[in-house]
């Protein structure tokens, strides 16, 4: 009591004061701390970013020349019939596989959310395993299933050949299409099935009482009111089919796609220029498309305007029932093929025909003594870029809600950009920026590698502590203000304490993605920051598919233990965390 | 030793460089004694919030000055102000159990344990809370009265020296509502901390405040105690928002009388009851307003000189009085007049036509202005 009245006192007198004075006395830890994530992202996101976009209007090569002006890299694109031929198919595929994930996942989720049957919660769950997995793991394990030496191929072919067809091999359009849809269906599924069961089901129940059929309903009502969660799990689906690498590199065959071709241009020949134009494009590609969805969606976004809500009902015949069960299994059989192949295939020497052949543990003996080094680098670069991405995160998320500054709208758009942004292209930013004649070198560095794993993630925690920090109410850290704390107290005491569950929820999000990235790492790796998936990548290139199986089997049980545990304690679902605002 | 509270031509203005700025406060002067339990009263909108928003440093006022006894504190930040505050929410963490809840405020100030419990038992005694310290949950396991007395207590513990509070009864249900606010009135006089208490609620205001002030879009219309307010109201605003005053259009024939609108009836009020502050730029032949209170009104059956014709449309039995509500001509009023009466008239029910008479020496007179 004493001290506080002196303190009074003296800030009674400060306050005469002119301007400075009056800056002195305000707390300025909260600037200071707000400094740190500002500047690493205006070094490592925004500079890369300006590097890449003045680099693909650069002649090509690896040189950064100020005031050299060359639309080469651009024109290329009517030149080259490769560079035609990437556009193309990256278009194809990338449409075909939104297309079809909408078919796959809308009637799953329709069936999940309003069929009764058992089961659903373990429906969901496996569900989610596809997208949680490494993508290029999948790829791979179709080559198993469909290559030329394929086991389905092999059991179709039994079938065919008698009749004089063959089936063709997975590589190619076919594959990647195949491949992809299997892997990213599970983002329409789920934010399908979210819309479908919490929509209010009084909407279809009034429309029904003045005379509307099922179907009438279904068309009119309950499928316009999903269109926004549909927007939005398409426009992922698109996104990532778009950016993936792992796929097309290991089963697109001839067939480049961009990402690969900007791979090519980096590997190959170094032209970082080149690339850079390619990264422009297919940003660009993204860009439209996200801006496309956007109108859509804006004009189908709608409010809720009853404030009681009754559950749905869900449709109890027969008929229904056996369709959706069986539908729903034939789904996640299909998708989750390539997990229960994989574990197989570590276990056997080899599999060409109809059974694998030669049962063996050597794949797993032989991973510490070739392996031990990449799986150290990818716990630590994980981990660390998760750890820091958090703190990056958690602290730009509580600038933009909490003290809304004018530029909170940009600073929103920075952060979120990574999301949209491919891994490579990301890669191909940070190699203009920190290699060649550049002040700050750090190809080959482990440091990159976390900067670009921080820069691509941090979205993750962003938008889970964004989202809840916006819940939150501010009074909890006024009544703290009051009580006598200043900023930083209040953070530590009781800003950080509450949204912990949203960091952790991110951070887990994000550490089980930077286990199993590959599309960044690939162009940043160096021979001393080799992870596992690199290694898994090259044993597939080598065609030893039992070593890359048991390396798989491995990534696949750490990262599923992770998510089984988060959801074990927090139960929620992880689709959501994928969406974006 | 309780602070005295002054605000010097407090303005504050919200987007002020913007296309619709906001006048929150408009050149509010007044202070509030020390140990007093003041309230401040107003619609939504007035500026009560942003008032107390601004006493505790939340908001910055854009000019004039806040002072704490002599102290100016208009940029000192709130954290180095010294002060209690309940929020409407009570923001209780549910992170910390009561005990740390309510400690919250020691551990800043890094007293030592020892003192940390003996003061925060005092004051859970004070609130009434000693048993729940025994078993010390967290927050979110109490009834709605329990974290409210929590809210208190940790705003309490440290002495400050100022108690604010932000619509405290507002997330409470009616019963606990009456109880909570004499009991909030009991605690601020057994600490003698000077008090503001935010309402929009009119009766609560007038049963725990020693003062209140009624504000309306940033301006203090009013201030002084229930008696004043209610028997000596400065503006019809006032009149109608502490109690129900009813309205009828006139105007004037004399300095202290008014004729009411499409009649003939002539109404004399007591100088005392006259309320215009420009009254001096009025003529006679102006539009005024003459008030009266539900009680200072009267319905029968029959004509009488001076009544006024309207047609009951709702009677309401209250208990203690009868609630007529008549409507007159939408020319002299329109707003149906509440008029209690003492008992039920036979022979009165529902559509039935009245003549409305204002008692002797009652009524008031007022400048004609919005009213809401």
């Amino acid at each position: 009591m004493k001290k506080h009245d002196k303190n009074l006192v003296n800030a009674g007198e400060v306050s005469g004061g002119g301007a400075f004075k009056r800056l002195l006395q305000k707390d300025i830890t909260p600037y200071l701390v707000f400094a740190i994530p500002l500047t690493f992202m205006v070094i490592f996101l925004v500079y890369p970013m300006v590097t890449t976009l003045m680099r693909a209007f650069m002649p090509a090569g690896n040189k950064m020349v100020i005031g050299s002006f060359s639309l080469k890299g651009f024109t290329k694109f009517f030149e080259s019939s490769m560079y035609q031929k990437a556009l193309g198919n990256s278009f194809i595929v990338s449409i075909s596989v939104t297309l079809l994930c909408i078919v796959i996942g809308v009637p799953m989720g329709y069936f999940v959310a309003r069929v009764k049957m058992p089961g659903k919660s373990l429906i969901l769950s496996l569900g989610i395993l596809p997208i949680i997995m490494p993508s290029f793991v999948g790829a791979f394990t179709w080559v198993i299933l469909l290559g030329r030496q394929g086991v389905l191929r092999h059991f179709f072919n039994l079938f065919l050949t008698p009749l004089g067809l063959e089936m063709p091999p997975i590589y190619g359009m076919f594959g990647m299409i195949l491949c992809m849809t299997l892997t990213y269906y599970p983002f329409v599924f789920q934010l399908a099935y979210g819309a479908f069961a919490s929509s209010n089901s009084l909407l279809e129940e009034a429309g029904m009482l003045m005379g509307a059929g099922k179907w009438y309903i279904f068309r009119t009502i309950t499928f316009p009111l999903i269109l926004p969660s549909l927007g939005a799990g398409a426009l992922l689906v698109f996104v990532r089919s778009i950016g993936n690498f792992g796929i097309p590199a290991i089963i697109g065959g001839d067939k480049y796609v961009l990402p690969t071709l900007i791979y090519f241009r980096v590997n190959g020949f170094w032209d970082l220029n080149g690339a850079a134009s390619i990264a422009v494009v297919n940003v660009l590609i993204t860009a439209v498309v996200l801006w496309l969805q956007k109108r859509v969606i804006n004009k189908h976004e709608y409010e809720t305007i009853s404030a009681t809500h009754s559950e749905v009902k869900l449709h109890g015949g027969k008929g229904i029932r056996i369709i959706a069960i069986v539908y729903c299994m034939f789904i996640l059989i299909a998708s989750l093929l390539p997990q229960f192949t994989i574990i197989i295939m570590s276990f056997f020497e080899k599999w060409v025909g109809l059974f694998p052949e030669g049962f063996t543990f050597a794949h797993y003996l032989r991973i510490p003594r070739y392996s031990s080094k990449e799986m150290v680098n990818t716990f630590f670069l994980s981990v660390i870029a998760t750890i820091l991405a958090a703190i990056l995160g958690s602290i730009i998320a509580y600038i933009t809600e909490r003290k809304k500054p004018k530029g909170a709208a940009l600073l929103d758009l920075a952060i979120m950009a990574p999301f949209i942004l491919p891994g490579t292209v990301v890669s191909v930013a940070l190699l203009s920026a920190f290699s060649g004649n550049s002040a700050l070198k750090l190809t080959g560095t482990f440091t990159i590698i976390v900067i670009a794993y921080m820069v691509r993630r941090t979205p993750y925690v962003y938008r889970s502590v964004a989202a809840s920090l916006s819940q939150l109410n501010p009074s909890l850290e006024e009544a703290s203000t009051i009580a006598g704390a200043n900023w930083f107290y209040t953070f530590r005491k009781v800003s950080v304490p509450l949204i912990m569950p949203a960091i952790i929820s991110g951070s887990i999000l994000t550490l089980t993605t930077l286990l199993q990235e590959l599309s960044t790492t690939i162009l940043l790796y160096s021979s001393k920051t080799r992870t596992v998936p690199i290694q898994i990548y090259g044993a597939v290139a080598d065609g030893k598919l039992g070593e890359a199986s048991a390396l798989s089997v491995i990534l696949l049980v750490v990262v599923f233990v992770i998510v089984y545990l988060m959801n074990r304690k927090q139960g929620q679902s992880i689709a959501s965390s994928f969406k974006m605002g | 030793m309780s602070l005295s509270l002054t605000y010097k031509s407090v303005n504050k203005i919200f987007g002020e460089h913007e296309k619709n700025p906001v006048h929150a406060l408009n050149e509010v002067s007044f202070t509030i004694n020390p140990g007093e339990l003041f309230c401040l009263l107003g619609p939504s909108g007035c500026g009560k919030t942003t008032l107390l928003r601004s006493t505790a440093g939340l908001e910055s006022i854009t000019n004039g000055k806040i002072l704490y006894g002599e102290k100016d504190m208009t940029t000192i930040p709130p954290f180095r102000r010294n002060i209690g505050m309940v929020f409407q929410s009570f923001a209780l963490y549910p992170h910390m159990n009561i005990f740390e809840n309510v400690a919250y405020g020691l551990r800043i100030r890094k007293t030592p344990e020892k003192e940390v419990v003996k003061k925060v038992t005092e004051v859970m005694e004070l609130v009434g809370l000693t048993e729940e310290l025994k078993r010390n949950p967290s927050p979110t396991g109490l009834s709605g009265g329990q974290q409210q007395r929590v809210a208190i207590a940790r705003a309490l513990v440290y002495d400050p020296d100022l108690l604010l509070l932000d619509e405290p009864l507002a997330n409470l249900d009616a019963k606990l509502r009456r109880y909570m606010r004499a009991e909030i009135r009991r605690i601020q006089k057994a600490t003698n901390i000077t008090t503001i208490f935010v309402t929009h609620d009119q009766e609560e205001a007038m049963a725990i405040g020693d003062r209140l002030a009624v504000l309306r879009r940033g301006i203090v219309e009013q201030i002084g105690t229930s008696n004043e307010l209610y028997t000596n109201p400065d503006s019809a605003f006032v009149s109608n928002f502490i109690g129900k005053m009813n309205f009828f259009n006139a105007t004037l024939t004399a300095k202290n009388q008014a004729r009411i609108a499409l009649s003939d009836t002539l109404v004399d009020v007591k100088p005392e009851k006259v309320r215009m502050a420009a009254a001096a730029k009025l003529s006679l032949g102006d539009a005024v307003l003459v008030g009266a209170r539900p009680e200072q009104m009267e319905i029968s059956k029959e004509k009488s000189k001076g009544a006024i014709e309207g047609h009951v449309q709702i009677i309401q039995h209250l208990g203690q009085v009868v609630r007529y509500e008549v409507l007159l001509d939408e020319r002299i009023s329109d707003a149906p007049m509440e008029i209690d009466m003492p008992a039920l008239i036979a022979g009165i029910s529902e559509r039935d036509k009245v003549y409305v008479s204002l008692k002797e020496g009652m009524p008031f007179m007022f400048l004609p202005e919005e009213r809401n």
